[in-house]
């Protein structure tokens, strides 16, 4: 059993706790789930668990902590790794050896453990992981989701009854992300393994939670109770969730499943929609123009013969697995990359021969992790830099920073707000040279919900004023509530391309929720069943 | 393959002529046993593309330093040529003895390279890290740490540059380094503080038992005399001829003293190690010939001293000279190709234990 009494605590130096006078118990076995907005104070909770939090951060904590009958305060994050497993968030970041078996004998050797029994339970974390043909392998060879499983094996050899995961998908990709819920959702049932996990994408893991914890970030009282009750209660849901809500479906449904039932009495008014008028764009002037275009990394081929021709004013989605050529493909629009062959032209600009200069001053690319770009003590010095360096005269960044829902942030310090605040300050900063191409790599990374929403809404404003974007994503439910056209990547070529009512509805990986339940051209998001109605 | 250890000790027999020894004929011998010994493991060993860069870097050495010996240096009889005197430096006469002078000197680095180039296809440095002493562990995983470090950094340096590049940084003075430092650093502060956090949840940095304070008192004394000792005995040797034994004795004094302390702190320590890499008994062989090849390395220098120096200026003899008992013996650092020729397993890994069971 695990216990939490009256907990408060701050972190030094801040006045405001993070945690306010939280209570509740977790019995044994059970799988929780914790949500909430970014900057609410999932991580503090899950750091009480070993005693990382207050030992390894300092601040003030206040209340009781029982895991198993152990006091997490007494006896530290050294004590407490027999008993609690912590995963982080990068599984990069945590590895400190180079191949895999040594990392899953650190912690028993930290532990001094006889070799006989280090032996066993590695065997046994190998076995209950699956990854046992990646034993002898480099931890830095290994694709993310196989990290990840390596790095949740790191902790299991010291048999600890409870897992602690803080947000362990948000770096993957959907397909390995899948991987590690299942193997954490197997590990609950067969090992009866308490799982306390936190994570952004509820629609793939709500289903399987016993609780479900909800940390609000708005000094309202925390609520925990099964997932249906919170469902209801929390403004945070994924779209399936949403639209029960919306429809006042009872009880709530969580999974596809659950849902068919009510839309076999869900009456829609047929024909009246033709879809989405797709020679609309056919007049406007061609933006982006790809001609056969190869491209090779080290020897392998990354792009393989692209075409593609992107029009003013629309917003292209590009899906496909890790190491299809995305990000490859976004780095030929900006001139990063020039085509080993065949050819590029951004805005009438031939990448082979106009030098970045000219280029950027038409395009703006955001990659995907905005730490790369944020430097500066404030964020409106972020967006003086680029200005400047585009010799632009100095603008008032007013509406900008509104349309971003920056206005409050302007002049804090970049690298202390949350990811989606980080997200948003980059692309206030690359946007600030009023680019005519927006190109996105994988924006909706570690954002929640609402901030999901605010990128939308923002994408409609910049398709509206006729800029192109180009966005390279997995978020399916993003691509739904934007995009105008899907292009699906394989191995470097262009497998699928049309619009995203047609792609989504073909295909049974690239659908969002609502699509699913429907598989009708005429619904993809919430609002489209709504409007209909 | 062998064992790390039985490795580092055909490394530590092998380096000693190349550092005692400018002579051509010894060294050419230990750098024609390397050859051979990687000719025969580079087949399995996944580490054997380092080889040709070492291999690269060793020639341009040659190169550059036999060249230079032999315009800078004008001394010896047997004169090839005759620079004019009035270029500065190089004037004056060209001598085959600079040239092999100037030449055996580049060879002895060479020879050095080539065996930790051998070394390297070998051993996996993370599988020698393993071997680190107990109470130096710290260092070692300091060390693997950093060593996954540096391919990360360099990732994250791209792709800050990249990022830069495109938001219209252009690299105009010292100014200009903040857009690319700043992300780097904050970058790397923050991964640091992850791994951190990961260790400690694994139960790391606990593991350091107590001393009683009259064990602590004694290890600090001990350490200290020692590393006292172990300087004052170098100088002893190395500046005052007429007491070298003192010295000597002086040395051995502080090297058991150092043992003791490290011996101490190494028992405080309660970690144990994963199993990897099995002693063998052909480990033993070769660590039993790299013994005896050290032992008559350093006898043969302690007894005549004149046939490991070598100094080709008059009034010595240009032409090495050669012992026929330590050529032989060097030739036996070829063992490690002989032994591992006979079988072909893998010593590296560990045979799983639970294969069969339910």
């Amino acid at each position: 059993m695990i216990e939490f009494k009256n907990v408060s605590y701050s972190y030094p130096g801040n006045s405001t706790p993070v945690l306010r006078d939280l209570s509740l118990t977790i019995s044994e076995g059970d799988f929780i789930l914790v949500i909430g907005t970014s900057g609410a104070g999932k991580s503090t909770f899950l750091r009480c668990f070993n005693g990382l939090v207050p030992h390894f951060y300092g601040g003030d904590f206040g209340g009781q902590v029982r895991v198993m009958g152990h006091d997490p305060l007494r006896e530290g994050p050294r004590g407490m790794a027999r008993h609690v497993g912590f995963v982080l968030q990068n599984p990069e970041d945590q590895f400190v050896v180079e191949t895999v078996e040594d990392e899953l004998a650190f912690a028993l050797e930290n532990y001094a453990l006889p070799q006989a029994a280090m032996r066993k339970r590695i065997e046994e974390a190998l076995d209950q992981l699956s990854i046992a043909h990646l034993r002898s392998r480099q931890v830095s060879t290994l694709s993310g989701g196989e990290q990840q499983r390596v790095a949740i094996a790191a902790v299991l050899t010291l048999q600890p009854s409870v897992l602690v995961l803080d947000e362990p998908t948000s770096q993957l990709d959907p397909q390995a992300a899948e991987d590690v819920l299942d193997t954490l959702v197997k590990l609950n049932a067969d090992l009866g393994l308490t799982i306390v996990l936190s994570e952004h994408r509820l629609e793939r893991v709500v289903q399987y939670a016993d609780h479900v914890l909800y940390l609000p970030d708005d000094g309202q009282p925390p609520f925990f109770g099964d997932p249906t009750a919170v469902m209801a209660r929390v403004p945070l849901t994924p779209p399936l969730v949403t639209l029960g809500k919306a429809l006042g479906w009872e009880p709530l449904p969580l999974t596809i499943k659950d849902a068919r039932r009510f839309v076999k009495q869900f009456r829609v008014p047929s024909s009246e929609f033709r879809g989405q008028p797709e020679t609309r764009n056919s007049e406007l002037e061609t933006s982006i123009d790809m001609q056969d275009v190869w491209f090779s990394y080290n020897g392998h081929d990354a792009l393989r013969g692209v075409n593609l021709t992107i029009r003013a004013g629309e917003l292209v989605a590009v899906m496909g697995r890790n190491g299809s050529g995305k990000t490859t493909l976004l780095k030929h629009l900006v001139g990063l990359l020039r085509p080993r062959q065949g050819r590029v032209a951004v805005r009438g600009h031939d990448t082979r021969n106009a030098s970045l200069e000219e280029i950027i001053a038409h395009v703006g690319y955001v990659p995907q992790n905005p730490n790369a770009l944020l430097f500066a003590d404030t964020v409106r010095e972020e967006l003086d830099f680029t200005r400047r360096n585009h010799r632009l005269p100095p603008a008032d960044y007013g509406p900008l920073l509104r349309t971003l829902g920056l206005e409050a942030l302007a002049d804090r310090y970049p690298r202390d707000l949350s990811v989606g605040e980080q997200q948003r300050a980059a692309l206030a900063s690359i946007l600030v040279a009023d680019p005519e191409v927006i190109l996105l790599d994988e924006p909706t990374r570690g954002l929640d919900y609402r901030q999901k929403e605010a990128l939308t809404a923002f994408l409609h404003v910049q398709k509206r004023e006729g800029r192109t974007v180009v966005m390279a994503t997995h978020d399916v439910e993003l691509v739904a509530s934007c995009a105008d056209r899907v292009i699906i990547l394989s191995e470097g070529q262009v497998v699928v391309d049309g619009p995203v009512r047609q792609v989504m509805t073909d295909s049974q990986v690239f659908a969002s929720q609502v699509n699913k339940l429907f598989r009708d051209t005429r619904f993809l998001t919430v609002e489209d069943v709504l409007g209909r109605i | 393959m062998f064992h790390p250890v039985a490795w580092l000790l055909w490394l530590g027999a092998a380096v000693l002529p190349a550092m005692f020894s400018q002579n051509p004929l010894y060294l050419g011998i230990v750098c024609l046993t390397a050859g051979i010994v990687y000719a025969v493991i580079r087949r399995r060993s996944p580490l054997a593309q380092s080889w040709s860069s070492f291999l690269k870097l060793g020639l341009t050495l040659i190169a550059l330093t036999a060249p230079f010996n032999a315009l800078v240096v004008h001394a010896g009889r047997l004169v090839l040529f005759t620079l004019p005197q009035a270029w500065p430096l190089v004037g004056g006469p060209i001598t085959v003895e600079a040239i092999i002078f100037g030449a055996s000197k580049a060879l002895s680095l060479f020879t050095l390279l080539l065996l930790f180039a051998v070394f390297n296809c070998a051993v996996d440095q993370s599988h020698l890290l393993r071997w680190t002493p107990a109470f130096l562990f710290e260092a070692g995983l300091i060390t693997s740490i950093a060593l996954t470090f540096v391919p990360q950094t360099l990732h994250s340096a791209q792709e800050i540059r990249e990022a830069q590049a495109i938001r219209g940084h252009r690299f105009r003075g010292v100014r200009d380094l903040l857009p690319l430092f700043v992300p780097l650093l904050t970058s790397g502060l923050e991964r640091a503080m992850q791994l951190a956090e990961s260790m400690e949840a694994r139960g790391f940095g606990g593991s350091l038992q107590p001393l009683s304070p009259r064990r602590e008192a004694l290890v600090k004394v001990a350490t200290a005399m020692a590393l006292l000792g172990l300087v004052s005995g170098f100088f002893t040797v190395t500046y005052f001829q007429g007491q070298q034994a003192l010295g000597q004795v002086l040395l051995i004094l502080s090297l058991i003293a150092l043992a003791l302390a490290f011996n101490i702190q190494s028992q405080r320590v309660r970690r144990t190690r994963y199993r990897h890499g099995v002693w063998q008994r052909r480990d033993t062989t070769l660590a039993a010939i790299s013994a005896g090849v050290a032992v008559t390395v350093l006898v043969v220098r302690a007894c005549t001293r004149a046939s490991l120096t070598y100094y080709p200026y008059p009034p010595f003899s240009p032409w090495p000279p050669f012992n026929f008992l330590l050529g032989g013996a060097l030739a036996l650092l070829v063992a490690p190709a002989v032994l591992a020729g006979t079988r072909r397993e893998q010593a590296q890994q560990p045979t799983p234990i639970l294969a069969g069971e339910p």
